[in-house]
């Protein structure tokens, strides 16, 4: 039956690959330790976790000047130096002196109260706090900006210190200026994304690609062409080895970011594994054209430092790919992994079903489809190109 | 109905431009075992290669066993076993458990996968290194494992490529005879080499390939003859001048059509077209020109004179190897 020994040998070839995982301890440490646990406790550790008491700018030294002197610009300044996000908050009395000490280091924003504060809310005309941030600080000025304005909206002069308050209560306040710019999600969630994301292609990547170009280079897939067994047989043993690995090392990354840094995604488990296996599968099949081009294991390494610098640059990790032009929109628009992080965010992030991701989910599919295609073509088409 | 032949019909491989193996032509009967000689380059491991179905030929064809490489290529690979240098065992596991996979791999029923592999490590006397790591095995033991695995499956072809390098005197040894064995058992074996005495010792008949053409087949000893007719006389005379050793030349130019004529530390080596009087002519020429004689010694051409002579001469096998040397 040509069908159960295609399935016996593609399970042997798992069977293999899993015998030499378990004896390459390096495999293990890069595959299993170093890439899930790395990105994940330094992203989660420098994001301080997705808890309610971590805050970016609780330890940035700022100056805080009243030149209102009114109730309601005391109340701002309680309200503001009793959140556990203005701990280094200053009061300061000299406006100029304060501003002349941006970008000596000693302060790093100046919140301003302006004379009329009071009387504008009093009014019912807009109010405004200004400030002034050291520019030279690469994100230090949006996050205090983000921050304050969080405050500033929920600020009420009658309330010593005011709660969260409900969209609603925030439509009723008038007055006060509300910036709308900030992230709306804890930190970690957001960050959770694109570890996921970001592992499981990096692996991925170095497992396929550089465990076939191992192979070659030792001789043993040479082996493999010298017995009966199909290619499609050798590709499906060592996609269903990895499958394995990324299901694991989902599960590293999840456990670390719920229990570790507490990560709270807005949709089920499931959902997070089959968008990451997703992921891991296209990731799979570039991995196999990578290796059916014949790259040694140092090409292997500098391809996969591209990618990465593609996925960062082009994929919406760091610049919204909506907010690219030209040429990068174009990169972005094809790179599958754009679609990736798309999905995964409006799964973890906002909670929508798999199933809604259509148009993200039928890219992935194709992407991953014709890697494979491309793939098994050019390894059947020159068999000559993987062997010594 | 298969058997265990190997033909090729104008096989030609070419990587670019160079003629890696340029239209071979050749027959191996069944249980045979066929030396396939050859410097680096000449274009042997390609062959095998091609037989193998690793490499697609550019042009030609070619059957293993019965099998079209083309075709028939995954019947050629049930019917085959290969060590060669490129093709190798997974280090990080033990003997037996590359052994198994292969078996899976070659869809051998697990029981009697297992008696197979037991039969052939106490054949091979692994004993307690069959649950060492191949990383661990030294390079004869290492050979030897490939060797288990080449015939795990029974195969009718076998292709042992350089088979004996890296392998001490007496692992060498016994693997000739081993191969010996199996060919008297039916399996064809194809035995390629770039050491001369090898060939000489073993093979049934063997192919000399240079630059990518088979040159010459025959037997050992039909080899040696076919080129020679060469006779080689070599005399120690001490102190031979230049002069003595001109006019040695001369007088034995008009005897003979002396093929080479070398002196070094010594020795006057002098090889020509066959003839009975040629170590008395030699002797002769020598004592007209006043030189001393110590000792004479006649000698049959081996197969890497053969060779040599076959393939045009030192001179001409130096220029193809700065050839191939570049074409890499």
């Amino acid at each position: 039956m040509p069908f159960l020994e295609f399935v016996s040998d593609s399970l042997a070839v798992a069977e293999n690959e899993f015998r030499q995982f378990r004896r390459n301890r390096s495999a293990i440490l890069i595959s299993l330790v170093i890439l899930p646990f790395f990105f994940t406790a330094s992203l989660g550790a420098g994001r301080g976790g997705a808890g309610t008491t971590f805050s970016a700018t609780a330890d940035i030294p700022m100056a805080f000047v009243d030149n209102d002197f009114s109730v309601a610009s005391l109340r701002l300044w309680q309200t503001l130096e009793s959140s556990p996000d203005f701990h280094s908050l200053i009061q300061s009395y000299d406006e100029q002196q304060s501003i002349a000490l941006l970008g000596t280091k000693k302060i790093f924003a100046v919140i301003v109260v302006p004379k009329g504060f009071q009387s504008d809310l009093d009014n019912n005309v807009q109010a405004r706090i200004i400030l002034y941030t050291d520019d030279s600080e690469p994100g230090v000025s949006d996050q205090i900006q983000s921050t304050l304005t969080n405050y500033v909206q929920n600020f009420n002069p009658n309330v010593e210190v005011q709660p969260q308050l409900t969209e609603a209560e925030k439509q009723a306040i008038s007055g006060v200026e509300i910036i709308q710019k900030g992230a709306s999600f804890a930190g970690f969630n957001v960050g959770l994304t694109i570890v996921l994301a970001v592992v499981q292609i990096f692996a991925v990547f170095y497992e396929i690609a550089g465990g076939m170009s191992r192979e070659r280079e030792e001789g043993t897939y040479a082996r493999l062409l010298v017995t009966p067994i199909p290619i499609g047989a050798i590709i499906l043993g060592k996609t269903l080895f990895d499958i394995l690995l990324s299901i694991v090392r989902t599960f590293i990354v999840l456990g670390l970011a719920i229990y570790g840094y507490g990560a709270r995604p807005n949709t089920d488990l499931l959902t997070i594994l089959a968008l990451s296996l997703l992921v891991a599968l296209v990731t799979m099949g570039l991995g196999f054209v990578a290796s059916a081009l014949k790259l040694g294991q140092r090409a292997v390494v500098i391809v996969e430092f591209f990618l990465i610098l593609l996925l960062f640059a082009f994929s919406g990790l760091i610049i919204d790919k909506e907010l690219l032009v030209g040429v990068s929109q174009t990169i972005a628009t094809i790179l599958p992994f754009s679609y990736a992080f798309d999905a995964l965010r409006r799964t973890i992030l906002l909670g929508r079903p798999v199933l809604s991701l259509t148009y993200d989910l039928e890219y992935l599919f194709v992407s991953g489809a014709l890697f494979y295609g491309a793939a098994f073509l050019l390894l059947s088409k020159s068999r000559e190109r993987l062997i010594r | 109905m298969p058997d265990n032949s190997i033909t090729t019909q104008a096989l030609t491989k070419m990587f670019g431009h160079f003629r890696a193996v340029d239209t071979l032509n050749l027959s191996v009967n069944a249980g045979e075992l066929f030396g396939l000689l050859g410097p680096n380059g000449a274009g042997k491991t390609t062959t095998v290669r091609m037989l193998c179905t690793l490499t697609e030929p550019t042009m030609g064809s070619a059957s293993v066993a019965g099998y079209d490489i083309r075709k028939d290529a995954a019947a050629v690979r049930r019917s085959i076993g290969v060590v060669s240098e490129g093709v190798s065992l997974y280090k990080d596991l033990t003997i037996e458990e590359n052994l198994r996979l292969l078996s899976t791999l070659y869809d051998i029923p697990r029981a009697r996968a297992e008696s197979r592999i037991q039969e052939l490590l106490e054949m091979f006397a692994f004993r307690e290194k069959t649950k060492r790591l191949v990383s661990a095995l030294s390079t004869g033991w290492a050979k030897k494992a490939m060797i288990c695995a080449a015939l795990l499956h029974d195969p009718k072809v076998l292709f042992l490529d350089e088979v004996t390098s890296g392998l001490d005197p007496q692992s060498a040894i016994a693997l000739q005879d081993f191969t010996r064995h199996l060919c008297e058992q039916g399996v064809t074996v194809i035995w390629t080499t770039h050491y001369m005495g090898e060939p000489e010792k073993i093979c049934d008949r063997v192919g000399i390939m240079f630059a990518g053409r088979l040159v010459q087949v025959g037997t050992p000893d039909e080899l040696k003859h076919s080129v020679s007719e060469l006779s080689l006389v070599e005399v120690e005379t001490p102190d031979l001048s230049p002069a003595q050793l001109e006019k040695v030349k001369h007088k034995l130019s008009s005897m003979n059509q002396v093929c080479r004529i070398k002196y070094a530390e010594s020795k006057l080596q002098v090889s020509c077209e066959r003839r009975e009087t040629l170590a008395e002519e030699v002797a002769s020429a020598l004592l007209d020109v006043g030189a001393r004689i110590r000792t004479i010694n006649t000698k049959d051409p081996t197969l890497e004179e053969a060779f040599i002579a076959l393939t045009g001469g030192e001179d001409e096998i130096d220029r193809f190897m700065e050839r191939a040397e570049q074409t890499k």
